[in-house]
């Protein structure tokens, strides 16, 4: 059977049904499979499968698996101790790729993709239904099995379906290669993150006084909590007392929306635990962390659901999504530890590499490309350093920074808490200094419009719209490129056999043997180098890495503060626990 | 398929024939590489896989130059100017203040009109913006008088041709002071336009040549 220019002796369109309680791995309750060119087809349930060392299909090298969101159905293979098969195509990540940018009158799921083309489809209720039965789990009525394998059976028919109509407009060797990385998905799904359970739960039970012990501590500072409400008009009279001037809406009242929050907190460092204090409050929801029996964090990772292509799993499910300092809940298990590696100022690298401007390359490569930024624009002499131009190069910074999320000077002077004519001229710096990237940006911008599309290092397409906004345009290929490298990265780490537990926007999290974490988070450096290699047609990234080991717990610095007051009043409630 | 009026992927011929060239190219490297029948291609050899991001080359989209302001350096501007003396012009000028426009007057006219036509030297210059402008500098009178603010004016745009200067007013010194860049900066990018045709944008509607020009009428109190 060939595919595009590759030929592949057997096709299989796979699908199983399972139950997956919320953090835990999917428990396979039924499978089909069947093979295009034979026809042949193979409808098993759970105890008909469940003893065999590998699957009842071929995966060798010159097979090909194609499913619909694979990553679930690869990670029913690791549940039951099955290899993954050598090529896999995606058809939701095809159809996300084939209609990003567009609409998808019925979104991006199988009946969304059966819609699209024009297929008559299950009822969305019957569907539910069904999904529901086997989400279920335990033991099945015959009625139950004939209809779950029918139900399973009809999906991997219409993959038949569309594979039809989408292989025209695939490019196979592309397509491969995102279907590898949704093996490494089903790989770090079924590994998840670690977590101090007990300390979840103490948590979890004690939310509701934790929260208003919370605003008690941290609202001290600032008295601008009614109870649990935010009072505006008493926290404008924070600001004017501690003279902050603070960005308005239109109608004058002020911008209370977390981004402005966060826009402020980088000027205002004061403001820190007022704005995670009120995303504690107002964002996560404990119940909803998906934590499994085994003490580990798993959720889906929604590969490829941004325009990007990033991931972007839930924000309350994944323990990387809410407020930061829950993220000190990750602890790892006896004996082990945890390693978290990231790419260094990773947009600002590929935009140096791919737009080839050599000052910018040579800034990156500096090892601080801030501070080399300045020295380029002639703002910090040649022998400056971090601690003698601390605020210069804070400046220079922003000013990078917000060059990649296509800030404008109003935006960057408040990043900065300077005036806008000085924004302006940091702008105008980096446009004198960066003349070739921005000839690079401005073509990029320009060949989108022209082609109605633009394309990653490996073929992740946006295409655009009527709505499409030029400064997403201009961004997509430092974050669709990143997010290319980061997927890269997975695949190489966890086809070595390292166990990564999450890929976190530019950084991986792993876990080893304590005996072993130097070796595997260094293995994990390489990869990821290896990734940039690759994306960057040569040019390096640069990666740093944090090591945690048992006992000690992930920590990050932004949410310590707040970790530690909600940890005192978790040994409050302790040690009255005890008293009495 | 039933005709739904729901758009069809497979009718995206563009992306169709961009991907299928893709894998066609693919399929040629593969073959050109196989030594054996039963090579079995690396699927995954990413530098095979890699697109160029090397957007300005695929569209050829090439700024187009319409406009060319003729008027001194702005005081915060970091400026250069054209090396080359084919560049460069020395021409006779008419400057209405008020309008703050300069004209180009043919040669031929003078000494027409008495006192208000100025002989100056027009350099090609260019900011860090890439912003290509003339810069127009007095000429030493026919006594060779040169007052300081013209003389410093001439100094600074011949500086302009090493390195990277910024120009600005002293009231007090009564001349320009100039700035040097003390970062090592790239030289500038020069717009692939002939001279003659700077002139052309640059004084397209600003040419006087002759005396019934509405300019020249106006300076008479003709009009």
């Amino acid at each position: 059977m060939r595919f595009g220019s590759v030929d592949f002796k057997e096709v299989w369109f796979g699908d199983f049904e399972f139950a997956a309680s919320a953090g835990d791995r999917p428990q396979p309750v039924c499978l089909v499979a069947h093979e295009l060119s034979t026809g042949r087809s193979v409808r098993l349930f759970q105890e008909q499968f469940r003893h065999l060392k590998e699957p009842p299909y071929s995966i060798a090298s010159d097979s090909l698996f194609v499913a619909y969101y694979a990553s679930a159905e690869l990670g029913c293979h690791l549940a039951l101790g099955w290899a993954l098969p050598a090529n896999v195509i995606d058809l939701y990540v095809e159809f996300r790729g084939l209609t990003n940018g567009s609409e998808t009158p019925a979104g991006a799921g199988l009946l969304g993709a059966l819609i699209y083309f024009g297929h008559d489809v299950m009822e969305g209720i019957e569907k539910e239904k069904m999904r529901q039965l086997a989400l279920r789990g335990g033991e099945y009525t015959d009625t139950e099995r004939q209809a779950l394998l029918a139900y399973c059976e009809s999906d991997v028919m219409a993959l038949r379906k569309l594979i039809n109509q989408m292989l025209p407009a695939l490019n196979i060797h592309h397509a491969l290669l995102r279907g590898r990385f949704m093996k490494a998905v089903a790989h770090m799904e079924h590994t998840g993150v670690p977590i101090d359970a007990e300390s979840f739960v103490l948590l979890k039970e004690n939310w509701d006084h934790i929260q208003d012990q919370l605003i008690r501590r941290v609202d001290a500072d600032y008295g601008v909590f009614e109870g649990r409400t935010f009072k505006s008009d008493q926290f404008a009279r924070w600001l004017l007392e501690n003279n902050i001037p603070w960005p308005q809406l239109q109608s004058g009242r002020l911008a209370l929306d977390d981004d402005t929050f966060r826009e402020m907190e980088h000027v205002h460092p004061k403001i820190r635990p007022l704005r995670q204090l009120r995303v504690s409050l107002s964002q996560m929801r404990l119940a909803d962390l998906a934590v499994g029996p085994d003490r580990r964090n798993r959720t889906l990772l929604s590969p490829f659901r941004a325009r990007t292509g990033r991931n972007q799993p839930s924000n309350t499910a994944f323990i990387f999504g809410p407020a930061v300092w829950l993220r000190c809940l990750i602890q790892p298990m006896f004996m082990m530890g945890i390693g978290y590696a990231d790419w260094c100022q990773r947009e600002f690298g590929i935009a140096a590499a791919l737009s080839g401007d050599e000052a910018m390359q040579a800034a990156y490569l500096s090892g601080d490309p801030y501070l080399a930024f300045a020295k380029q624009a002639g703002a910090a002499p040649p022998d400056a350093t971090k601690a003698s131009h601390s605020q210069i190069r804070e400046q220079f910074k922003a000013c990078a920074l917000a060059v990649q999320y296509g800030m404008e000077a109003e935006s960057l002077a408040r990043r900065i808490g300077q005036p806008v004519w000085q924004a302006r001229q940091l702008l105008r710096l980096h446009h004198e200094t960066y003349e070739k990237f921005w000839k690079w940006s401005d073509a990029a911008v320009d060949y989108a419009m022209l082609n109605g599309r633009l394309h990653t290092v490996f073929g992740w397409v946006i295409r655009v719209g009527a709505q499409t906004n030029p400064r997403m345009l201009r961004n997509f290929p430092m974050q669709a490129n990143g997010s290319e490298m980061l997927r890269l990265a997975c695949c190489l780490a966890t086809e070595r056999g390292i166990r990564v537990c999450a890929p976190i926007h530019d950084a991986l999290l792993i876990e080893s043997p304590l005996e072993r974490l130097e070796l595997e988070v260094a293995r994990t450096q390489e990869a990821m180098a290896e990734a940039s290699r690759a994306v960057l047609d040569g040019f390096e990234l640069r990666t740093e890495a944090k090591l945690f080991r048992y006992p000690e717990r992930f920590a990050d610095e932004r949410g310590a503060a707040m970790w530690n007051t909600v940890w005192q009043i978790i040994e409050e409630i302790r040690g009255r626990a005890a008293c009495a | 398929m039933k005709d739904t009026g729901i758009k069809n992927l497979g009718s995206e011929n563009s992306s169709q024939q961009h991907n299928h060239n893709e894998d066609q190219q693919y399929a040629q490297n593969e073959d050109r590489d196989r030594t054996g029948v039963a090579a079995q291609p690396d699927l995954f050899d990413l530098t095979r896989l890699r697109l160029s991001q090397d957007f300005a080359a695929e569209i050829g989209v090439k700024k187009a130059l319409l406009t060319v302001p003729v008027h001194r350096p702005d005081r915060q501007w970091f400026v250069r100017v054209h090396p080359d003396p084919e560049f460069r012009l020395e021409a006779a000028v008419l400057e209405m203040k008020d309008d703050r426009e300069t004209y180009l007057v043919d040669p031929v006219l003078l000494p027409e009109p008495p006192g208000e036509v100025i002989p100056k030297v027009l350099f090609t210059a260019i900011n860090r913006q890439g912003v290509v402008f003339l810069w127009p500098v007095h000429l030493p009178n026919t006594d060779g008088r040169h007052d300081e603010w013209n003389r410093s004016a001439l100094e600074a745009a011949e500086m302009a041709i090493g390195c990277w200067i910024r120009v600005a007013s002293n009231i007090s010194l009564g001349a320009y002071e100039v700035f040097e860049a003390s970062a090592d900066l790239p030289d500038p990018k020069w717009p692939d336009v002939s001279f003659k045709k700077l002139l052309e944008i640059a004084f397209r509607d600003r040419l006087i040549r002759s005396l019934d020009h509405a300019v020249i009428k106006k300076l008479q109190g003709a009009l």
